[in-house]
C-alpha cells in the first residue's frame, strides 16, 4: 500500500512539476445518533497541589526536552542572539551523518525520518529510524554514547522505518551516582520501548524487564500488527503518556486506540484511556493517538490529538457514536479520565486523523485573558477552544455538510460537522479549487475532465463508488502534519505551515476491488483493501497525464495569525517543488511535512519543503531571511537550544516519501560565527 | 580573419558545452548542491555531452542543409540546457548555455560554402 505522494504532484516537463453545541464528549452511554455529540460533563478537573508554586506555561528558560520542545507544543525558544539581523550570518557549526538511512532500494526498507532532536542534561540526543539514541556533545556534534536497540529493521506496520525523536526524563531531585535518575527512552516499530540512563546509554535495570518494555502485552484485540511505538512518549511529570502507530488502510479491524500512562521510573501501567465504546474496540478499533501530545502541568491536564476509527474511508461498520474519534481531547494526567473532549469530525470517512499535538497558548482577546488551545487539522482548519473547558474561543459552528449519493451500502452520514469562524481556513475549502490553466493547457483539457468526473458538492463530500469518485480537498495529505503550530507568547502569533492538495477518494466494492487487484492493478495508483469492508478504495492526487498538480498553486504556504484578533497577520508560499531535481518557481510554493519553530530573536526556522532547504523568516513580515541546502527534506520541528552561551539551532534532514523520494541521515546545526 | 571568426563559433559551443558537463557532473556527484543525484542532472550531463559533440562536428560539415539542421538541433539544445540549468538552479550552467549560443550565433553568420575544419584543443585537426 503506498498513500499518494506528494512527490507525484509535478510532472518531468512542469517543468515538468460546533457553535460548539456539541461537543462536549462523555465517556457515558452512547447516543443513538451517531452524528450527534452529546455533551460532556466534564469529570473532576485535576487540580495541582495549592501548596506548590505555580507551573508556568512557557518554562522560565531556554527548553528544547521534548518532541515540540516545550510540553506546550509552542516551539518556542526566548533566545535572542540569533536576530532578524545577524541571522544572515549563521553557520553551519557541525553536522552528524547517522548512517542510519536506507532508500528501500536493498533489502532494508526505506526509512522515513522525522526526528526533533531534544536538548536536556547538556547533550543533544536523538533518535534514528534504526531505532538507536545518540548522545551528542551539543556544541561539536562529538557522540557521547550510542545505544543500539537491535530491534528489527522491518517495516511491520509502515511502508518504511520510521522514526521521531526520542523522550527524555528527570527525577525531581536526582541522586548524584545513581543511575537512571535521567532516562531516554526510544520506541521501535516491533512495540517495545527502551529506557537507558541518560549519562551513559546503559539500560535502566529497573524499568520494566531490564530497561525493555514490551506494550504489545496491551495488543489483545484485532492484534494483527504491533503497536508500533515511532513517536515518542510524552513525559509528564513522572509519567510516560504513550500512543502508537498502526497499519491503516489494510484491514477493516484494527486494534482499539488506548493510550498508555506508564510510571517513567518502572515502566508499570499506571491508567489507560480508551478511545472507542466498548462495543466498537472489537468491531472497528484504532482512533489511536499516533502523534505528540501537548500538557500543562499546572491543569494536571494532557491533551490528546486523536486519530479516526478504522476503516479510514467507509464507516459502516462502526455507525454508532464514537466521540473521543477525530478529537482533541484533555485528560487528568492523573486518573487518564476525560476532563473535556471536542470532536472535530464527526464520523470521519476522510481519514482526518488529528495529526499534530495541540499548541498550548495564553491570548487575549477582547481583553480577556484566555488559557487557549490551538488544534491544527488536516482539513486546514484551526479550532481555538478554551484548554481549561473546551469552550470556544471565537465560534465554531455546525453547519450542514453534504450526504452520500446512495452507492455506499451501510454508510451513514454526519449532517453537520464543525466550522470555525475564526481563525480564517488556511485553505479555502468553501469553493471547488480552481483548475490550474498550465496544467489543463498542456495536458490538452485532461484537468477539466477529471474535474468533471469527480463528485464535488462542497467541503466533506463523502467518498463514492460512482463516477471517478469524489473529489476532496484536501483530504489526508493536505492541511497541517504533525508540526503543528508555533507560537510566539510575546506577540502572540502563531505560524503555521500548510499544504493545498487535491485529491480524489473512489471506493470499490470489494467483488470490483477484488478484480482490479487479481488482475495486478492495485500494487500502484493508490489503491488500499480495507480488507474486510465492503469497500476498498483508490486515493489519488489530481494529476494530468504529465504528473502536475490539477489545481492552482500554491501548493505551501507559511502562516502568521494575530491570536488577539485570529486575523491572518500574513502568508507566502515556502519553498519550492521539485521533481528530478528541476526547482518550480517559489510563487508556486511547496507541500510541506514537518513545522516551525519561533524564537524570541524575532525569527521562523524550518525546513518542511520539498527542496530540502532550511530557511529563516521574519516573525513580523515573513520576508525570507536566510536558506541552507540540506541533504533531505527536514520533516520535523527544528531544535532551539544555548549551550555555554552560545543559541543554535538544530535540523534533522531525514526526508519523508510522502513529500519526495530522498532519504538523509544529516543533524545539522548552525549558530552564529564567534 | 573571417575564417577565424566562423571556427571561434564552434569553439565556443563546444567551451559551453564541456563547462555545462562539468558543472553538471560537480552537481551531480556533489553533496548538499540540492540536485545531487538528481535525474535533472543526469539530463544535463547527457544534454552537454552531446553538445560538445555537435559542436566538434559541426565545423567539418560542408553540406549547407545537414549544417543549417545541426545548428538547429544545437539551437534547441542549447536553450533547452539553459533552460534546464536554471530550473536547476545552477546559474553557471545557464551561463555556460549563453557562451554557446553567442557560439552559435557566430558560426551561423558563416556563408553558405564551407568553412574548413575548425581546431579545438587536442580534438580537431
Amino acid at each position: 500500500m503506498t498513500r499518494p505522494a506528494f512527490r507525484d504532484l509535478l510532472g518531468a516537463t512542469a517543468a515538468s512539476i460546533l457553535a460548539a453545541t456539541g461537543v462536549m464528549a462523555q465517556d457515558t452511554s452512547p447516543n443513538p445518533d451517531p452524528t450527534q455529540v452529546q455533551p460532556v460533563t466534564p469529570t473532576e478537573t485535576a487540580t495541582s497541589d495549592p501548596a506548590a508554586p505555580p507551573i508556568p506555561l512557557v518554562p522560565a528558560t531556554a527548553t528544547w526536552d521534548s518532541f515540540h520542545g516545550q510540553l506546550n507544543a509552542q516551539k518556542y525558544s526566548p533566545l535572542d542572539q540569533i536576530t532578524v539581523d545577524n541571522v544572515g550570518d549563521l553557520e553551519k557549526v557541525w553536522e552528524v551523518h547517522t548512517g542510519d538511512m536506507s532508500d528501500g532500494s536493498g533489502d532494508t526498507p526505506a526509512t522515513v525520518w522525522s526526528a526533533t532532536p531534544i536538548f536536556a542534561n547538556d547533550t543533544l540526543y536523538i533518535g534514528t529510524p534504526f531505532y538507536r539514541i545518540l548522545a551528542l556533545d551539543p556544541g561539536t556534534g562529538a557522540e557521547r554514547w550510542s545505544f543500539d536497540t537491535q530491534s528489527t529493521l522491518e517495516a511491520l506496520t509502515q511502508p518504511a522505518l520510521k522514526n521521531r525523536g526520542v523522550a527524555y526524563w528527570q527525577a525531581d531531585d536526582p541522586v548524584a551516582g545513581e543511575a537512571c535518575q535521567k532516562i531516554v527512552y526510544i520506541g521501535t516499530m516491533d512495540a517495545r520501548l527502551f529506557a537507558v540512563d541518560a549519562d551513559t546509554g546503559t539500560p535502566c535495570a529497573d524499568f520494566a524487564a531490564n530497561g525493555v518494555l514490551d506494550v504489545n502485552q496491551w495488543n489483545t484485540t484485532n492484534a494483527e500488527w504491533p503497536l508500533s511505538l515511532l513517536q515518542p512518549p510524552t513525559v509528564v511529570g513522572d509519567r510516560l503518556i504513550l500512543g502508537w502507530a498502526g497499519n491503516d488502510w489494510a484491514l477493516e479491524q484494527a486494534p482499539p486506540g488506548t493510550v498508555f500512562s506508564i510510571n517513567a521510573r518502572t515502566g508499570a501501567l499506571e491508567w489507560t484511556f480508551d478511545t472507542l465504546p466498548e462495543a466498537m474496540r472489537k468491531q472497528s478499533g484504532t482512533a489511536n493517538v499516533w502523534t505528540a501530545m501537548s500538557a500543562d502541568e499546572e491543569l494536571g491536564l494532557v491533551y490528546l490529538p486523536v486519530s479516526s476509527p478504522s476503516p479510514n474511508f467507509w464507516g459502516g461498520n462502526r455507525t454508532q457514536e464514537a466521540p473521543y474519534a477525530t478529537s482533541t481531547t484533555a485528560l487528568d494526567v492523573d486518573t487518564g479520565k476525560a476532563v473535556w473532549s471536542r470532536q472535530w469530525v464527526h464520523h470521519d470517512i476522510w481519514d482526518y486523523d488529528i495529526n499534530s499535538a495541540p499548541t498550548l497558548v495564553d491570548i487575549t482577546v477582547d481583553g480577556t485573558d484566555i488559557p487557549a488551545l490551538i488544534q491544527a487539522t488536516k482539513m486546514g482548519f484551526l479550532f481555538v477552544v478554551n484548554r481549561e473547558t473546551g469552550e470556544d474561543v471565537w465560534p465554531i459552528e455546525e453547519r450542514p455538510v453534504p450526504g452520500g449519493d446512495g452507492s455506499v451500502t451501510g454508510e451513514v452520514y454526519a449532517p453537520t460537522q464543525p466550522f470555525p469562524t475564526k481563525p480564517a481556513p488556511l485553505l479555502d475549502q468553501a469553493e471547488k479549487p480552481q483548475i490550474w490553466g498550465l496544467a489543463d493547457a498542456v495536458s490538452f483539457g485532461a484537468c477539466s475532465r477529471k474535474f468533471d468526473n469527480l463528485q464535488y458538492d462542497g467541503m466533506y463530500t463523502p467518498p463514492t463508488t460512482r463516477g471517478d469518485g469524489a473529489l476532496a480537498y484536501p483530504d489526508s495529505a493536505g492541511g497541517v502534519q504533525w508540526g503543528g503550530v508555533a507560537f510566539d507568547p510575546e506577540s502572540q502569533i502563531a505560524v503555521v505551515n500548510t499544504s493545498h492538495i487535491t485529491q480524489s477518494v473512489q471506493l470499490y466494492d470489494r467483488e470490483a476491488y477484488d478484480r482490479i487487484a487479481e488482475a495486478g492493478g492495485t500494487e500502484t495508483g493508490g489503491f488500499s483493501p480495507q480488507a474486510g469492508a465492503l469497500y476498498g478504495l483508490q486515493l489519488q492526487n489530481v494529476l494530468n497525464g504529465l504528473g502536475m498538480p490539477c489545481w492552482k498553486p500554491p501548493f505551501g504556504e507559511l502562516v502568521a495569525i494575530d491570536m488577539q484578533t485570529g486575523d491572518v497577520k500574513w502568508r507566502r508560499p515556502i519553498g519550492a517543488s521539485q521533481k528530478y531535481g528541476f526547482y518550480m518557481p517559489e510563487s508556486w510554493g511547496s507541500p510541506t511535512i514537518g513545522g516551525p519553530a519561533v524564537t524570541a530573536g524575532g525569527l521562523i526556522f524550518i525546513g518542511a519543503s520539498m527542496d530540502a532547504k532550511l530557511r529563516a523568516f521574519s516573525l513580523a513580515t515573513g520576508e525570507e531571511l536566510w536558506a541552507d541546502q540540506a541533504m533531505a527534506p527536514a520533516v520535523a520541528n527544528p531544535a532551539v537550544y544555548e549551550y555555554q552561551g552560545r543559541e543554535y539551532v538544530a535540523f534533522v534532514a531525514g526526508g519523508n516519501s510522502i513529500l519526495k523520494d530522498q532519504v538523509g541521515d544529516q543533524v545539522v546545526v548552525y549558530a552564529l560565527p564567534r | 580573419m573571417q575564417r577565424t571568426s566562423y571556427r571561434i563559433g564552434a569553439i565556443l559551443v563546444f567551451a559551453g558545452a564541456v563547462a555545462s558537463l562539468a558543472l553538471a557532473i560537480y552537481a551531480y556527484v556533489t553533496p548538499l548542491t540540492g540536485v545531487n543525484g538528481s535525474v535533472g542532472a543526469l539530463i544535463v550531463i547527457a544534454a552537454s555531452l552531446v553538445l560538445a559533440l555537435a559542436a566538434l562536428v559541426l565545423p567539418v560539415i560542408s553540406t549547407r542543409s545537414w549544417r543549417n539542421v545541426l545548428r538547429g538541433l544545437l539551437l534547441l539544445g542549447l536553450i533547452g540546457t539553459f533552460l534546464a540549468g536554471l530550473l536547476l538552479h545552477r546559474w553557471w550552467i545557464g551561463l555556460a548555455m549563453v557562451i554557446g549560443l553567442i557560439g552559435l550565433a557566430i558560426d551561423m553568420t558563416r556563408p553558405a560554402r564551407a568553412a574548413p575544419p575548425a581546431r579545438t584543443k587536442g580534438s580537431l585537426r
